[in-house]
């Protein structure tokens, strides 16, 4: 907001991991920013590189078996790729956090909540006993947890699903981060719980001016609290744009065909829903051209053959030799 | 048109052990006293959020849990009181298609060694029609026939979803529960899902009872929906007028919790307080009241009954006291 330097600047990043059937390049060559204060989605279906991706900025990469092999990401000017673990540590938590899917899994059983949000303050903060507690029940109150005095002693087991997932906001933001990012916050949630977590996230990020990075499958969550959104297929960026625009009119033809393939609540029964016919590529056998070629209706020799770039325009920017919209 | 299923005071109780001697403690109410009809035919979808009991009901239908009470009348059969080798004979008629296509396939088995089963558990024609009869099926589902003798490790989620559908369909049903078929799969497959699941219903003429959490893809797929909240059914109706005019106050906090695919409409959301209560030590009188924001005195002291509240046309019953006539 401030500045008009991105927070957060990815560049050419390509993230390969080992495996027993061969190398798999799980990311391949995505740029994209983030700037200060936005909420922008990651979307993409499962296997396309989203989480990897958050992993990487990170530098949580499961090493071995994977590897940041090229690329860069920037955080406020700081090159992160190559920055030694002790540098890194630093970093997590302070400056940027993660949310991650499964609350349960995130949480350690055997230490109660106050212990874990001591913990983090205590490192990064530098404050500790009483006062630490204070801020973290504090941080409980700001989320909407009840009686958080109370609930700050017990165990994660005994806060239901919708209550664990505010913790790790809490946990997530009590050390003011620049860069929060979030992966699937909602996905293990009842829509009724979605919906109370999903309104504490941007209520917060306004508050405190935190960039999020929704990372989702959900183009309904995207729509309703992002104001960008990066779309990945297969290990790359298919298009990136401001919200509205990429709702309204997706250009590549991924983009538009998942939209329309959404589930939603419509005024009349339509007889057969819009698919995307076929299924995603599997990595260890990309196709030479372009990767949705294969699945795409408007295809051709020449996206059978060359890899489309990325045409940046009105502050969107598509990797398609056909974009909707365009003859 | 002829009712297939008629569910009457359907309850499921888990029994609770515990203290020094294992003795039965409490009981675990899944599915309370829970009643509908279904048509030839036609598909009822059965929404709710996690732990409300939907899973348990449509696996009672089917005996695979023991009902504790109530009568499942599957084309004029009493289900609940069939002796185990008639029950067999019974589930001819009714299958299930599960969630996790990754979990209900053997994985030693490869297609045809799984489809062919349930011939060969009933007997049913000859060696060379049972082959056939499976190519078929394949053929239905949109499989090729050279994957009869791979194994399921080798196909996507969508495509062992459609062999789990395939295996259901091989004994021709009369009536299937689909139980979150669709949840585990990402969006532009589960649509073609979708799409094979009503076509089937339209060309083969079977009854769905559809079990989802998303009420967008039950308002796709149902003629019917029915809502369920700690183990009761709160709210049925068809599917028309159940998304147009939802009534009971946890049906409308639901459809307006989904979030809108379109940033141009930021709607008015209503969003519920707290948490399910556990089904363990549910609130007294309605369930629901703990978290309703219209809840009044007497929701605490009565459990609502069901209220007509549709036209002939649009059947559409609601249990909430604030429909009751006073």
């Amino acid at each position: 907001m401030s500045s008009k330097k991105p927070l957060l600047s990815v560049r050419d990043l390509v993230v390969e991991f080992t495996t027993e059937r061969g190398l798999v390049r799980a990311i391949d060559g995505i740029s994209f920013d983030v700037r200060h204060g936005e909420t922008m989605g990651l979307v993409g279906e499962s296997g396309c590189g989203k989480s990897v991706t958050s992993l990487a900025i990170l530098g949580l990469i499961p090493s071995p078996p994977g590897r940041i092999t090229a690329g860069s990401i920037q955080l406020n000017g700081r090159e992160l790729v190559g920055l030694p673990e002790s540098e890194y540590r630093k970093i997590r938590g302070s400056e940027i956090s993660m949310i991650f899917q499964e609350p349960m899994t995130a949480l350690n059983p055997v230490f109660t909540i106050a212990n874990q949000m001591k913990d983090v303050l205590s490192r990064h903060q530098k404050i500790r006993g009483k006062q630490a507690k204070n801020r973290a029940i504090e941080m409980l109150e700001l989320v909407g947890i009840p009686s958080p005095d109370k609930r700050i002693n017990e165990y994660p087991h005994q806060l239901s699903g919708g209550m664990r997932q505010r913790v790790m906001i809490a946990m997530a933001l009590s050390c003011n981060p620049k860069l929060l990012l979030a992966d699937e916050p909602t996905t293990a949630l009842d829509v009724t719980i979605q919906a109370q977590v999903m309104e504490q996230i941007v209520k917060l990020q306004h508050e405190l001016g935190t960039a999020v990075v929704l990372v989702t499958h959900d183009l309904g969550v995207v729509a309703e609290s992002c104001q960008r959104a990066v779309v990945m297929y297969a290990g790359r960026i298919v298009e990136q744009a401001p919200i509205i625009p990429l709702f309204k009119n997706p250009q590549h033809p991924y983009s538009a065909g998942l939209m329309a393939s959404i589930p939603r609540i419509r005024a009349d029964k339509v007889l057969e829903l819009p698919t995307i016919p076929g299924t995603v590529p599997d990595l260890l056998h990309l196709p030479e051209g372009c990767r949705f070629a294969d699945r795409c209706q408007y295809a051709d020799d020449r996206c059978h053959k060359e890899q489309p770039s990325n045409k940046i325009k009105d502050n969107r920017e598509v990797a398609c030799f056909h974009p909707c919209g365009e003859a | 048109m002829s009712v297939l299923l008629e569910v009457k005071n359907l309850k499921k109780h888990f029994p609770i052990h515990g203290g020094l001697f294992h003795r039965v403690v409490n009981q675990l109410k899944a599915v309370d006293d829970v009643s509908f009809v279904l048509e030839k035919g036609k598909t009822m979808g059965l929404v709710g959020e996690s732990g409300c009991g939907k899973s348990t009901l449509g696996r009672a239908l089917l005996r695979l849990h023991e009902p504790t009470g109530g009568t499942v009348i599957l084309d004029g059969i009493d289900i609940t009181k069939l002796e185990p080798k008639a029950l067999v004979d019974a589930r001819r008629d009714m299958q299930i298609i599960f969630q996790d296509p990754y979990a209900s396939l053997s994985p030693r088995r490869t297609i045809q060694q799984t489809l062919l089963e349930p011939l060969e558990i009933h007997h049913i024609g000859t060696a060379e029609s049972r082959q056939q009869k499976i190519e078929e099926l394949l053929d239905i589902v949109g499989l090729r026939k050279h994957v009869l003798h791979r194994y399921p490790h080798e196909f996507s989620g969508g495509q062992r979803q459609r062999i789990g559908i395939a295996r259901a369909l091989t004994l021709e049903p009369k009536f299937i529960v689909a139980d979150e078929a669709v949840s585990a799969l990402d969006v532009s497959v589960q649509s073609q899902v979708l799409n094979l699941i009503s076509n089937l219903q339209k060309t083969l003429g079977i009854s769905f009872l559809f079990i989802s959490h998303d009420l967008a893809v039950v308002q796709h797929i149902s003629d019917d929906v029915g809502v369920m909240y700690l183990g009761r059914l709160v709210e049925k109706a068809t599917t028309t007028s159940l998304y147009n005019e939802p009534r009971h106050p946890y049906t409308k906090a639901l459809l307006s919790a989904i979030p809108t695919p379109d940033p141009t409409i930021k709607n008015q959301r209503q969003i519920l307080k707290g948490d399910v209560p556990s089904p363990l030590n549910p609130p007294s009188g309605c369930t629901f009241r703990t978290r309703c924001p219209e809840a009044m005195d007497i929701c605490a002291a009565k459990v609502p009954l069901q209220v007509e509240v549709g036209s002939k046309n649009e059947p559409h019953w609601v249990a909430c006291h604030l429909y009751e006539p006073s």
